[in-house]
């Protein structure tokens, strides 16, 4: 098993012409992703990758099986691409664009959620089911089918999470980037409870950084109702306050966002913080083992 | 980018709502200029940037023209959050009768714009505010916004009623349609006054645009680069990274955010680096050749270690970059780089042909070991 997507996955990639779209549609096919169809405004008709393109989402709904859509389009129109989506009935939205104005992103957050559907990101890596379905911008290479499902606020720290892991011969589930914005489609607790309702799902990473009150909310979840163990990594210990360190969610001000509150909020639910990437693996071990 | 106070109460003033009379002033003399015409006492704001619910600036009031010329003298010669003190905000000092401290912010954890108001000022924490039974708060409908019932209910929260109730709630949604038309993350009044006379001004105000919306004021293009205060920060975000200045000096340059604060987390460690730096998707040669001239311009570093991701970054082509800048520039300290990801073992050859010293493994501490080891070779 795993969360959100597997073999059943059927993707649309909505900006499949352009460089990044490109590009990562011909990584996702390599991985195994079944990617049936491709959306760019005026490319309707043409090929990439041997993937049919589209005019709209509606055009390529109606010819091609698609339960999810990845977004490789301008910040711009994000907007209007994911309600796009939304509209033809679409339920999985992964946002990969990075810099939306947050409003944006509120916006499109609560049209998604009103549909009854669920958005992965923006800012995200995407999402990873090893050996099944990839979504995304992933080194595919560093990830492996396993019992650990990790979730990240960062793109960079999921490889080196995984990697590393995958090094240790310890395979993943799925790997969630939740994305370094401070509002984000699916939060924490969110995942976590899909982590926790997975029976192959047996431990969870969870990469968390300054900004924000995720880790502060999720520790309550995780003493309250996770069954499975957590680990956590947290970075931005070192950081200039008031300064963004690369995502736009990543900031404190004073005691707002700052580190000690998620640290102590993990501590006090009896999560185990690993202080860096290469002590993670020795506690995911301890923590299979049980 | 952040506003002066003065530039966020003009952006209100367009909304409708007021502020006491003042200008500012870039000298003593054109501080008691100011005092002089506005012929009543004055208070005295140094005009500095910083981030909404950061520590406030020092202000002073001034009875006189004469006081005002003195105060100001003192205030010209100081440095505040980093910032030598150069424009005063000289208003009129209001009789007041009450203050309301109101801010909108991005609540993450709703998705939606969170309005929080309170005679006294308001806790830096959300969850502290709307857990103070002296805060009134409720979330906004991001396509809705406002609705003036909701702010009038808010008013009345802080036991206002009447004809106060509805001036009150008017200004709270006009701040809130500020904070809405310039893409705002955060947006308030601190305070905003009550007068004797029931009239409602903004005495301080706070406006923090999103940066990732400012594609949508090209007035404010030029201005927000020029708001940034390290001028490598400022050259960092010409090239399209984020650099921030530390006070080491070993130099760092990531492909991520994440690795990037893990990265210069592990080095603290150990010792001290220099900058944080990210590039996030898209790098070049030619950005990963600006980037690493960028990173040097650093005075007394000793060594420049980079934490390349080959995802979504082609860090092959950024290798070329990289050792295009050694040969050219004639680097002489050591570059220590952890590659790994899409064309590794491309990169890799690259590198080690320009002399750098490759670490072909995922952990970060690991790498950050061998650069040390290298330095203290």
């Amino acid at each position: 098993m795993s969360i959100l997507i597997d073999e059943k996955t059927r993707v649309m990639v909505q900006g499949i012409t352009g460089r990044m779209g490109a590009v990562q549609t011909m990584y996702m096919l390599k991985a195994g992703t079944k990617i049936t169809a491709g959306v760019t405004p005026g490319r309707g008709g043409s090929r990439v990758e041997g993937v049919p393109v589209y005019d709209s989402v509606e055009e390529a709904m109606a010819e091609q099986e698609i339960n999810t859509t990845v977004l490789f389009v301008p910040g711009a129109v994000c907007e209007e691409s994911c309600a796009e989506a939304i509209d033809a009935g679409l339920k999985l939205i992964v946002l990969i664009t990075e810099h939306i104005p947050t409003h944006d992103t509120m916006r499109i957050r609560a049209y998604v959620r009103s549909h009854g559907a669920t958005l992965i990101g923006p800012t995200t890596p995407g999402v990873i089911t090893p050996g099944k379905c990839r979504i995304g911008i992933m080194p595919t290479h560093l990830f492996t089918p396993g019992p650990v499902g990790i979730i990240t606020r960062s793109g960079t720290m999921s490889y080196e999470i995984a990697g590393l892991l995958t090094a240790e011969g310890v395979g993943q589930t799925t790997m969630v980037g939740m994305g370094g914005d401070p509002v984000v489609g699916t939060g924490l607790i969110e995942l976590l409870d899909l982590f926790n309702k997975d029976p192959e799902t047996k431990v969870v990473v969870v990469h968390g950084e300054i900004g924000g009150t995720q880790e502060e909310r999720a520790a309550a979840y995780i003493r309250q109702k996770m069954t499975k163990p957590v680990i956590a990594y947290m970075t931005g210990k070192v950081a200039l306050e008031g300064s963004r360190m690369g995502h736009a969610g990543a900031v404190f001000v004073r005691r707002r966002g700052a580190m000690e509150n998620k640290l102590k909020a993990f501590q006090e639910a009896g999560v185990p913080i690993a202080d860096s990437p290469g002590e993670i693996a020795g506690w995911v071990r301890k923590a299979l083992i049980g | 980018m952040i506003l002066y106070e003065h530039e966020a109460k003009k952006l209100l003033k367009e909304q409708g709502v007021p502020s006491p009379r003042g200008e500012v002033a870039k000298t003593p003399q054109e501080a008691a200029e100011i005092a002089r015409k506005i012929g009543k006492p004055v208070i005295m704001k140094p005009q500095i940037l910083i981030l909404p619910g950061g520590r406030a600036g020092d202000f002073q009031t001034a009875a006189t023209p004469e006081e005002a010329d003195r105060a100001a003298q003192g205030l010209y010669r100081k440095t505040l959050n980093g910032q030598q003190v150069a424009e005063l905000l000289v208003e009129e000092s209001l009789p007041v009768q009450k203050e309301v401290h109101v801010a909108i912010r991005v609540d993450g954890a709703a998705g939606a714009p969170l309005i929080l108001a309170s005679l006294d000022p308001l806790s830096d924490l959300d969850e502290e505010a709307k857990a103070s039974n002296k805060v009134a708060w409720r979330h906004a409908d991001p396509f809705r916004g406002l609705q003036s019932h909701e702010a009038r209910k808010m008013a009345k929260g802080l036991g206002f009623t009447g004809d106060a109730a509805v001036k009150l709630a008017d200004q709270i949604q006009r701040l809130y349609k500020t904070y809405s038309q310039w893409n705002a993350l955060a947006a308030g009044f601190n305070p905003l006054v009550m007068t004797p006379e029931g009239n409602f001004l903004a005495a301080g105000a706070f406006l923090e645009i999103d940066d990732s919306a400012l594609f949508r004021f090209p007035q404010l293009r030029e201005l927000s680069l020029s708001r940034i205060q390290d001028p490598l920060a400022r050259e960092g975000k010409t090239i399209g990274v984020t650099y921030v200045g530390l006070d080491g000096d070993i130099g760092v340059i990531c492909t991520g955010a994440g690795i990037g604060m893990a990265t210069v987390d592990l080095i603290s460690k150990r010792g001290r680096p220099a900058n944080f730096l990210e590039t996030g998707g898209g790098i070049t040669e030619k950005q990963m050749a600006d980037v690493m001239r960028l990173v040097l311009k650093k005075p007394g570093l000793k060594g420049v270690f980079l934490n390349m991701y080959g995802g979504i970054n082609p860090i092959h082509e950024g290798a070329k970059g990289v050792v295009k800048v050694i040969r050219e520039d004639r680097v002489s300290i050591p570059v220590v780089a952890k590659a790994i990801g899409n064309f590794q073992e491309e990169t890799w050859k690259i590198l080690e042909e320009g002399g750098v010293t490759v670490i072909k493994t995922i952990p970060t501490d690991r790498a950050v070991d061998e650069l040390f080891k290298r330095l203290e070779k």
